[in-house]
């Protein structure tokens, strides 16, 4: 018998999934430093130690797209999408049209600014829409946690997520949209360039509606039960998150719309706890970190002046639509700052669609697709400062001292 | 400073103030947004007005005056149409009843004006848990005297408003087992109570001048009374009533508080004594812990009965003086309640059915901003 039978070989080789758990302690240990001692909101650090500790840092942690670490930010950010969905009231939309309107202009205003910035840097027109699609959305993920972690209720609050659950279900079909106009530049037939985005909102929407009353009917049976019903509806969510992309439809659009047609349908209100208990808390926790190693900087370095004026043009083009709107709309000037600068993150759905279509189109990943993924990186990291602020700022976040 | 002469008004005239809760659509909880509310409001014409309350989840509307129960429930309809207008633009539901059944008085915020901010700091958490609900309900008197005369005779009866107006069963969560629960955290006031026992309006300058002398009012507004003189208006002010889940029993209360005072001007004209009060908290508690069921002593022939059989006595003997207000629609309204129960009694029988607070929550605000 020798040494090295019972004792471990020197130096200890350590299986990458160590530093991953490390990465989980240390991260919520940060977060819960960052929020008593600076007041910024946990997610910030969930961020940081992945982009420290991942590929573009320390490189502890294997390289992002294991198809583990899609599940686990897929499954999050279903929970994530389905919980916004269910917080928002589209029957709002009809009693107060402005917001409609609100909504529309700034996605639309953002599209055309982000177009045009990049036509401006001579990147072609297709290109250019695919990007400026992906920038309409602001990042549920950021949102729905930071709402929640700051347990802001008000205008502001209402109408950030509505305007977020309606510019991602807008930028994830004007990114199909704009991916078959890139398929047909390559070539195939007018008919594969019309029916892929037809086929990927009916799609999503039936198997939308039927999560939705398959949830309602489990619902009404287990509601009682918050646990029991925290883990089936985690199952489902799973399963729809899979199904979507066996069907190669998009799970963004599938999990959001089941949120909101379950809301819509509902007669009752109903309140979950936050992220359907701690299994879907610990999902996101992790989604968050699993964003953080999949941050690339790379693109910052060969076009600081873009990433810089996109996310400049971006954040613009939203504030500003909201402001010319806000009177109309009934709410007031600060407000209206507020919700212009709380629409501003980028986070998980813009991360997916972007490697997504790195995926199909590799030129698209090694160009435009990297300044993308910097600016996201950025907005990932403000983001959350960002909307945490705006909601204290217009005064929606519990006040501290009684 | 010393007290505002009593303005005369036009006698048995009637206004109404309602307090009423501002909740979130998603979970029904109260939602700090009178400030936008009252921004929206304000850019139509209204009848009445609309103003801030202590908390930024509450909003008060006004009636203007009113002789009778018609215009002013037609008032209160046009008042409640405003502010559901308001409230659907602004994906906030609006709700009668006298508490939030499961709000924390901690997340309150204060309404930003000096006054809510003096009284923050006077009153620490009980300015919060001041987040309630109440009617008032104002009657026109010629003079001081007359004033006073009625306040004391119409105190014998506050059981009445405070049983038929009842509608606050749940505080923090929980059924009390009180028919209004809001009258309880008005209790803990220090001012809060009966005036004193002062029949002629120089006796009452009098005692105003002390209090204000030992400093501890300024003005009639930092008393917490039942009912109270309101001399710049030339009303009283009876103060006990919880906000009713719908204008119409607001309007029907106001309506037989009317006829009540008419009924006590023109034909009772016995004198107030103070042995009156001797049955008074006890009465007063009975009404808000059973409410129509709660014991009604009398306080001159030690009669007992329940609040229920001593206001059907009593809209009988009114019945001559509501027609002559035109206030017959407003008793029949009485009387069903009587019969149905009062807000109190459809929060439980609702919460029964719905198992949850917030479903409850849900529909008293659908009840309230009428079906649109």
């Amino acid at each position: 018998m020798t040494w090295s039978t019972y004792l471990p070989l020197w130096p200890l080789s350590v299986s990458p999934a160590l530093w991953l758990a490390l990465t989980l302690v240390v991260g919520v240990l940060v977060g819960e430093a960052l929020m008593r001692y600076l007041r910024l909101p946990r997610i910030v650090s969930y961020i940081v130690i992945g982009l420290l500790l991942g590929p573009g840092g320390m490189a502890l942690i294997p390289q992002f797209p294991a198809t583990e670490w899609r599940l686990v930010v897929d499954l999050a950010l279903g929970i994530l999408l389905f919980e916004l969905g269910n917080k928002v009231n589209l029957r709002w939309l009809k009693a107060n049209p402005w917001i409609a309107g609100t909504s529309l202009l700034e996605a639309t205003a953002t599209f055309f600014v982000v177009y045009g910035l990049l036509l401006w840097f001579d990147i072609a027109g297709i290109t250019a829409a695919v990007v400026a699609a992906i920038a309409m959305a602001t990042s549920p993920a950021i949102v729905v946690r930071t709402v929640t972690e700051s347990r802001a209720q008000g205008q502001v609050t209402d109408r950030l997520m509505l305007m977020t659950a309606l510019n991602c279900i807008y930028a994830v079909i004007f990114h199909k949209l704009s991916v078959a106009f890139m398929h047909g530049e390559t070539g195939t037939s007018f008919i594969h360039t019309v029916l892929p985005p037809l086929y990927l909102i009916g799609g999503s929407a039936a198997l939308a509606w039927l999560f939705g009353i398959t949830f309602e009917r489990i619902h009404h049976h287990l509601g009682q039960h918050e646990e029991t019903f925290s883990f089936v509806l985690l199952g489902m969510i799973a399963f729809a998150t899979i199904m979507a992309s066996t069907l190669k439809l998009s799970p963004v659009l599938v999990l959001l719309a089941a949120g909101l047609i379950t809301r819509y349908r509902r007669q009752r209100s109903r309140t979950f706890p936050p992220h359907f208990g701690s299994a879907g808390a610990v999902l996101v926790v992790l989604m968050f970190i699993a964003n953080g190693l999949a941050a690339d900087l790379s693109g910052l370095w060969h076009s600081s002046l873009l990433v810089l004026l996109l996310i400049i043009a971006r954040a613009l083009a939203k504030l500003l639509s909201v402001l010319i709107l806000a009177h109309y709309s009934g709410i007031g000037l600060r407000q209206a700052v507020a919700l212009g600068v709380a629409l501003v993150p980028m986070s998980s759905v813009a991360l997916l669609l972007t490697l997504d279509t790195s995926a199909v189109f590799p030129a698209f990943g090694s160009g435009p697709g990297l300044v993308l993924m910097s600016c996201i990186v950025i907005l990932e990291l403000a983001g959350p400062i960002l909307v945490q602020a705006a909601l204290r700022a217009a005064g929606e976040t519990p006040e501290t001292k009684i | 400073m010393s007290l505002m002469p009593f303005a005369p008004s036009r006698p048995l005239s009637v206004g109404v103030e309602l307090e009423l809760q501002l909740l979130s659509c998603n979970d029904y909880n109260l939602v700090s947004s009178a400030p936008d509310m009252l921004r929206r409001i304000a850019k139509f014409p209204h009848a009445g007005d609309v103003k801030p309350e202590m908390t930024r989840s509450m909003i008060e509307i006004n009636t203007s005056v009113q002789q009778e129960y018609g215009a002013l429930v037609d008032e209160l309809r046009s008042l409640r149409k405003g502010v559901s207008d308001a409230g659907h633009f602004l994906n906030v539901a609006v709700a009668g009843g006298g508490t939030h059944p499961f709000q924390h008085w901690s997340e309150q915020k204060i309404f930003d004006a000096p006054r809510f901010h003096y009284l923050s700091e006077l009153y620490g958490y009980l300015a919060k848990q001041f987040t309630i609900f109440g009617q008032h309900v104002h009657i026109g008197c010629t003079g001081p005297d007359e004033a006073l005369h009625l306040m004391h005779m119409l105190s014998r009866y506050i059981p009445h408003f405070i049983a038929l107006s009842a509608s606050s069963p749940f505080v923090q969560g929980h059924d009390t087992g009180f028919s209004s629960a809001r009258l309880n955290s008005v209790f803990s006031f220090p001012l809060s109570g009966r005036a004193p026992f002062v029949l002629r309006w120089d006796g009452f300058e009098k005692f105003f001048g002390k209090m204000t002398a030992t400093g501890v009012v300024e003005s009639m507004k930092d008393f917490y009374w039942d009912i109270r003189p309101k001399p710049e208006f030339g009303t009283i002010e009876v103060r006990v009533c919880d906000t009713p889940l719908t204008v119409e029993i607001a309007a029907a209360i106001a309506g037989y508080i009317q006829a009540m005072a008419r009924y006590i001007m023109v034909e009772q004209r016995t004198a107030p004594e103070e042995d009156d009060y001797l049955v008074y908290t006890f009465n007063r508690f009975q009404a808000c812990r059973f409410g129509l069921e709660g014991v009604f002593i009398d306080p001159r022939t030690h009669e007992q009965r329940s609040v229920r059989e001593d206001i059907a006595d009593m809209l009988t003997r009114i019945a001559d003086h509501a027609s002559e207000l035109r206030a017959e629609e407003a008793m029949e309204r009485i009387r069903e309640i009587l019969a149905a129960g009062n807000g109190t009694s459809w929060l439980r029988q609702t919460y029964a059915r719905e198992h949850n607070l917030g479903d409850v929550m849900q529909l008293q605000a659908e009840l309230w901003m009428g079906s649109n």
